[in-house]
């Protein structure tokens, strides 16, 4: 599978423009934004907001982390594989009968993340709180403390 | 026009609002869904990593604002590899016309979702008259 950098679906990272929505312009700016969206939704063949989550990565001494931002998910919808170097994170769902339009929606999420250091495959553990998946990756012993000493002839 | 207003802030010509939060800085607009049934409407904010604590929702005269600051913070000794989200905090601001009933605003977060329930006035329901 391609990565294909997050966005994030409005990303204004300015205070002013938050502020923005009485300007005079606002009509004109949003009928653009809508613009791009449109245009941009249609290079990546689906909308980005829908298939993709945002993933971050962080490392300590003794492990790799990997943080998805997936709001909304139950548990059981989430799926973690390690397989060959890659870590999988995807999250599914069927959509529930809408009736009087409370229904849940289905959705189908995947990414895959490589991971360079050797992973203890058997320790990796994953926890979900507040919308944001955190699966840690134990680093394996010898990676983790690795002294080589060459003599120098 | 946001990816110009980015480059150029000054095009916005909006004055800071005093009663905006000093340490709040750079915000980010959630990702969010509008749905209008006939005596509500619901609202679907995705704020992930926030927490009941972290999450601010006030409504005035014609506008519901919503803040949503993030609970978790790098932890001391994690190095960031790649990063793709923001630290900042989620703020998204919608105008209304007065037709919300402000006393019956209901909101739920569950797992990263706010699910804001803004209940119409009973005025502006609509209403079956008889023809005599």
């Amino acid at each position: 599978m391609r990565l294909v950098r997050y966005t994030y679906p409005f990303r204004t990272l300015s205070n002013a423009q938050n502020e923005g929505t009485r300007s005079p312009w606002s009509g004109l700016e949003s009928e653009i934004d809508r613009l791009f969206d449109t245009a941009m939704t249609d290079v990546g063949g689906s909308s980005p907001a829908t298939r993709h989550f945002p993933i971050d990565l962080y490392e300590d001494k003794d492990s790799t982390y990997v943080r998805a931002e997936l709001p909304g998910v139950s548990r059981e919808d989430i799926n973690v594989e390690m397989v060959d170097g890659y870590l999988t994170i995807s999250a599914s769902r069927k959509t529930t009968a809408v009736e009087g339009g409370d229904g849940e929606r289905g959705f189908s999420f995947s990414r895959s993340v490589a991971i360079n250091e050797a992973v203890q495959s058997d320790k990796v553990s994953a926890a979900y709180e507040n919308g944001v998946l955190t699966v840690t990756l134990p680093k394996q012993e010898e990676v983790k403390a690795k002294k080589i000493s060459v003599t120098v002839k | 026009m946001s990816l110009l207003s980015t480059f150029a802030p000054s095009l916005s010509r909006q004055a800071a609002r005093p009663d905006r939060p000093a340490d709040l800085g750079n915000t980010v607009k959630p990702r969010y869904e509008i749905k209008d049934t006939s005596d509500a409407f619901g609202i679907t904010v995705y704020l992930p990593g926030v927490n009941k604590d972290g999450v601010d929702l006030t409504t005035e005269e014609g506008q519901v604002r919503i803040l949503g600051r993030r609970a978790w913070r790098q932890p001391e000794g994690w190095t960031s590899l790649y990063r793709e989200s923001a630290d900042a905090a989620f703020e998204l601001v919608l105008n209304h016309d007065n037709a919300i009933d402000v006393d019956k605003v209901a909101a739920e977060l569950r797992d990263g979702v706010l699910r804001v329930s803004l209940p119409k006035h009973e005025a502006i329901k609509p209403r079956k008259i008889a023809v005599s």
